[in-house]
């Protein structure tokens, strides 16, 4: 049991990857790195592991360096995103491998292997082969290999992103209640942005050479720091609109598509925005996006004038597409709404919480 | 393809097939004809297709030769050795050039190795000669044919051995290192394992190359060592070939590669066919 402390840690291919990362994550900590894929989120894993020599910086476990330590004497377990299941030994082998390792006699090992093969239901699967078994249960003995070595850190590569989704949604409930999984620190990778909201405690965003944000999942949905976050958590993505600001008055206004759409800047985020003038990027989630019935109050809304383009009734919700003075804006809706393209709507767009990025660089202007 | 056609393929393909069969069959039904004949009818100019005296006391007198048996077990020792020789450097060498000596420098080296499979042997029958006559043991040996034919068998099993440890996925041995296995360990758990019918089939070719060599196995032993392509040609005496004892001979020294591969035959086709790891 231990945390987990990365400092300035570099290490590039052809190009940098991970450049001056730093990252602590305490003993019993869920860490969730999300990211685009390609991004770099595998060579973290690695990195950590020991399976990349580091180009600088050094890794802590539990207040050691283990920078120069190979990673089988590291004490951290990994899930591979293959699985990574050894072909020739059946699922009894794979999961006992840590404990064969380690020399652990022959009971306890026996015993462990059949706990944490009940936990995972796989037990009665112990005697079949890696290509005997399904992607789910392949997954949760790839994972049976990493609970019984007992580890002090714990790595999961995308662990559940190749499944269905009945599946995935059985073992994401799994991973919330894993005692195992909870006691120690984890890094879990994912490109899910649902899987990392629901399961981090906190969660990073993996960019362009190292994490953009760290934070809890409402910090990192409500206050992203730019507009790459942003633009990474949450489905249908953000509206982004590249605007122009204008002061008329007391007010500021947000001038988008050549002039055609102007979005009211709320009172509160004026004092961030440089006195009202230059360029921006508008972000507007979906979600703050109402469609109005005729009549209904503006309730401090922005009421804008649109155009259905598409309408997607996706079961759960309704994603609508409208387009208003050239501009595309996303919304989401009841799915029971019933919309035809060309139809003329009313939009109603919660000012209050646009979200406002610099134009050069994309950072929350908030702070 | 139209039902007619399908039938029209499958005609041909059997025509062949019965072509093949009589083109590999028949050479060998000979021998085992001609090792059965006495010896006043094995040079007749119309040629008997089945024996009109059966004489398999032939192969009795094969097996009360001390030379003959002898012979046998020269090959036995000398292309074992040179087997087990050839697969433990091929394989370290493979698994060094599929794992850690890669780029640039990996594929010229790896192409030079096997590129000595390439020059025709005779080109160093004479020079071999020498460099063996000057070594303690000489070269009327077992050692000097063990190690002569590395020359042939380690281009090859390095080369097959580097095919298959690169196509043996590194993220196994990853994996085991995370499970807390050193990488010589991890080497035996997880590699090996997964190359090993790889290994049978390097192991057969290696083996039957060596089995059935006679130019440097005639040239550098004969007297003390004597393998057994190079006892075949004393079965010529001054006036005629002993041709039913040479077949007879000959199918007995076939034998042993003939089991082998029936045996591990399962092993030769996953092997051969490149592809180590599948589900």
């Amino acid at each position: 049991m231990a945390r987990l402390e990365l400092q300035e840690i570099c290490k590039g291919f052809d190009e940098p990857v991970l450049d001056r990362l730093s990252l602590t994550v305490e003993e019993g900590e869920f860490f969730v790195v999300v990211g685009p894929s390609g991004i770099g989120k595998t060579t973290l894993l690695r990195c950590v592991a020991g399976l990349e020599v580091l180009d600088a910086g050094r890794v802590l476990i539990g207040g050691t360096d283990v920078t120069r330590i190979p990673p089988y004497r590291r004490r951290v377990a990994m899930t591979f995103e293959s699985y990574a299941l050894y072909p020739h030994l059946t699922v009894f082998e794979n999961i006992a491998s840590p404990l064969r390792a380690r020399k652990a006699d022959r009971a306890a090992l026996e015993r462990r292997v059949g706990e944490v093969a009940r936990l995972l239901r796989i037990d009665q699967l112990l005697d079949r082969k890696p290509h005997e078994i399904s992607g789910g249960q392949k997954q949760r003995t790839a994972l049976g290999r990493t609970l019984v070595a007992e580890p002090d850190i714990f790595l999961l590569d995308e662990p559940i992103s190749h499944l269905d989704a009945k599946i995935r949604h059985e073992l994401r409930r799994q991973f919330h209640t894993l005692e195992e999984l909870r006691r120690v620190a984890t890094i879990y990778v994912t490109h899910d942005y649902a899987e990392a909201l629901s399961l981090g405690d906190r969660i990073g965003i993996m960019g362009r050479g190292g994490l953009e944000q760290v934070g809890t999942a409402r910090e990192v949905f409500q206050r992203p720091t730019s507009l790459f976050v942003a633009r990474h958590m949450g489905q249908p993505s953000i509206n982004e609109l590249a605007c122009e600001l204008a002061a008329e008055g007391d007010a500021v206004r947000a001038v988008a598509g050549g002039g055609s759409v102007a979005f009211a800047v709320a009172p509160a985020h004026r004092a961030a925005l440089n006195g009202g003038t230059g360029r921006l990027t508008v972000g507007i989630r979906p979600q703050h996006i109402a469609v109005l019935p005729e009549g209904a109050a503006a309730d401090g809304r922005q009421i804008v004038e649109a155009r259905v383009e598409i309408f997607e009734a996706l079961g759960a919700t309704g994603v609508l597409i409208a387009e208003t003075g050239g501009v595309s804006l996303t919304a989401l809706t009841s799915p029971d709404a019933r919309f035809e393209p060309g139809q003329p709507i009313r939009l109603g767009l919660a000012t209050d919480s646009f979200l406002y990025f610099g134009a050069d660089g994309g950072r929350n202007l908030h702070g | 393809m139209t039902a007619a056609n399908v039938k029209l393929v499958k005609t041909l393909v059997l025509a062949f097939l019965a072509i093949w069969l009589v083109f590999t069959g028949f050479p060998l039904f000979f021998m085992i004809v001609t090792s059965l004949k006495p010896v006043e009818e094995i040079n007749r100019m119309v040629p008997t297709f089945w024996p009109e005296t059966m004489r398999p006391q032939n192969y009795a007198g094969i097996f009360a030769d001390p030379g003959s048996l002898k012979s046998l077990v020269d090959s036995l020792i000398v292309s074992s050795a040179n087997t087990v020789l050839s697969l433990f450097l091929g394989t370290l060498a493979g698994y060094a050039l599929a794992r850690w000596v890669r780029g640039v420098v990996g594929e010229n080296l790896a192409f030079f190795i096997l590129s000595n499979r390439m020059f025709p042997p005779v080109a160093i029958l004479i020079p071999m000669f020498f460099l063996f006559d000057a070594t303690p043991w000489g070269t009327d040996s077992y050692v000097s044919l063990i190690v002569l034919y590395l020359v042939f068998n380690m281009p090859l099993a390095t080369w097959l051995m580097m095919v298959f440890f690169r196509d043996a996925p590194r993220e196994l041995e990853e994996a085991a290192y995370l499970d807390g296995y050193s990488p010589f360990r991890a080497f035996f758990k997880v590699t090996l394992p997964l190359v090993f019918p790889g290994m049978i089939s390097v192991a057969m070719l290696c083996w039957i190359f060596a089995w059935n060599e006679y130019l440097f196995a005639n040239l550098l032993t004969g007297t003390t060592v004597k393998t057994f392509p190079v006892h075949i040609p004393t079965f010529t005496l001054g006036s005629q070939t002993l041709w039913n004892l040479v077949m007879a001979f000959s199918l007995v020294a076939m034998l042993p590669p003939v089991i082998l591969f029936i045996v591990l035959r399962r092993y030769m086709v996953r092997g051969l066919s490149l592809g180590v790891v599948k589900g």
